[in-house]
């Protein structure tokens, strides 16, 4: 057996191959407090999360994931910017070939917002009511179901 | 490990990946990378990287130090200047998975610059995983990976390489160890190890009082009679101060992974290699020394030379 094979996680219970997550801020907003929560507690779920920071731009977002070979990318937008730079996001993703990567938004979007985002391929926008419990099992599920999509194909 | 598990498919797509990334497509890279970390597709991959020579052969530093030492910091300010004078470099930014959940928060990138248009620079992070042979069993193909695509330098960034960690030291040329003001006296770095081990001592965050009182601790550490004289460098990021130094001096580094005993390393490894794969072939041997042994009496010892013998000679 590979050491790979005898380090697997005790409890995380998932597949790694699908776990890998870029959690980034797009815009010129300034706050952090709360991608690092939610950025922990998928670490404590057992995926793999990379933080590249602050302000980056939707060609800098797009240029991470494509580095990483992330198939999830989650931004979080404060600045209500969100209709102009998430749609940015997901056609640099395209331009890429990259439109296998799921998109999920969080931040402050307005109710009314979801359905255009959601319209333009976002696979899921958590608005300002959703706990971190939900993005975790959000995550742990599309993970799982990967998984078994995986594993019978 | 062995090629008995490798099904066709899987290696056709391997080798479709590798085609590309060895011809600068970035993304072929990055997936050949991802697939690097999963155990069924290493025995293709060593395969690939045994079978080829690189375009050119890569400067690989390791930059190790104790958490927060400054260590991506120091990259992010490296990579500008590398490229400056027209090399490509690429990074690899370790970080530990956690052993209780397997989950990781891979931060570094966050110090280094995201190039947009700049295809000479590519940044990858990595879990690595928890204890310390995993790390260099990670990094042994990836790093193969990277210099057959072609990159000048490549920096692996990782947490202390210990005493245990020698493993690490032999997959790169240079060993650089980062050490922050104060952090601590001769004796605790005489105990960890550390200081032998790395092939430049650096002291980091130079604009912080105490750094040359450090310097001078380790100069005098370091510098005892019989052994031989070791220079310790200071930079500071926040001033960006040393750091054209330290790339001129890992330039000049000896490339000891191209060392005549480093490669009658790897040709060992790849022997057993093979040797294993032979072996998985032939298990009908197996059932006729068995036979044998019963009737000449043979102990395991002898059966097993046996064996060998048999596997051998019979092509
Ligand atoms: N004053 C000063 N601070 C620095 C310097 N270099 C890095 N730092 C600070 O030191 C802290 C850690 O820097 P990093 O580059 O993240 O250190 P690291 O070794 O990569 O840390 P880990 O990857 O977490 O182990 C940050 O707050 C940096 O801003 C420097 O030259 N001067
Ligand atoms: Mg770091």
């Amino acid at each position: 057996m590979s050491s790979d094979a005898m380090n697997a996680p005790r409890r995380g219970n998932m597949n790694t191959k699908n776990q890998r997550i870029v959690l980034a801020k797009v815009g010129l907003d300034g706050h952090d407090r709360g991608i690092k929560v939610v950025a922990r507690a998928l670490r404590d779920a057992g995926f793999e999360v990379i933080y590249p920071g602050l302000w980056l731009s939707p060609e800098a977002v797009v240029r991470v994931v494509a580095e990483e070979d992330a198939p999830w990318l989650g931004i979080s937008l404060l600045s209500g910017t969100h209709l102009v730079l998430v749609p940015k996001v997901l056609e640099l993703l395209r331009q890429q070939g990259l439109s296998h990567v799921r998109v999920v938004v969080g931040g402050t979007i307005p109710e009314e917002d979801v359905a255009p985002l959601l319209a333009c391929g976002v696979a899921k926008v958590f608005g300002p009511g959703s706990s971190l419990a939900d993005i975790v099992s959000y995550f742990k599920s599309e993970a799982y179901h990967e998984r078994t999509r995986c594993n019978s194909g | 490990m062995s090629a008995r598990d490798v099904t066709p498919d899987e290696s056709s797509e391997l080798q479709g990946l590798w085609q590309a990334a060895k011809q600068g497509d970035r993304r072929a890279l990055a997936r050949l990378l991802t697939l690097a970390g999963q155990s069924e597709h290493k025995p293709t991959l060593y395969r690939l990287l045994a079978h080829s020579s690189p375009p050119r052969s890569s400067l690989v530093s390791a930059i190790t130090g104790s958490p927060g030492a400054g260590k991506s910091s120091l990259i992010g300010k490296m990579l500008p200047l590398i490229r400056q004078q027209g090399h490509t470099v690429a990074v690899l930014a370790c970080d530990p998975r956690s052993p209780l959940t397997g989950g990781a928060l891979l931060g570094d990138r966050i110090r280094m610059p995201v190039t947009v248009e700049d295809q000479g620079i590519y940044i990858r992070s990595l879990a690595t995983p928890p204890g310390r042979q995993g790390i260099a069993e990670s990094l042994d193909i990836r790093v193969g990976i990277l210099e057959h695509s072609g990159f000048d330098w490549i920096l692996v960034e990782t947490v202390g390489v210990g005493q245990g960690d020698v493993a690490v030291r032999d997959l790169v040329d240079c060993v650089v160890l980062l050490i922050p003001p104060e952090s601590g006296d001769e004796i605790q770095w005489e105990k960890a190890g550390l200081l032998e081990l790395a092939d430049l001592v650096v002291v980091s965050k130079g604009d912080m009082p105490g750094a040359t009182r450090t310097a001078a601790q380790l100069q005098q550490t370091l510098n005892l009679p019989g052994f031989p004289p070791k220079q310790i460098l200071v930079v500071s990021v926040a001033r960006n101060l040393g750091i054209a130094e330290l790339v001129k001096q890992l330039h000049e580094q000896p490339r000891r992974r191209h060392a005549p005993e480093r490669r009658g390393q790897r040709l060992l490894l790849l022997a057993q290699e093979i040797l294993a794969e032979r072996f998985a072939e032939r298990k009908d041997l197996v059932q006729g020394v068995l036979a044998e042994a019963r009737r000449q009496g043979w102990d395991d010892w002898q059966a097993a030379n046996e064996l060998v013998h048999w596997l051998m000679t019979h092509e």
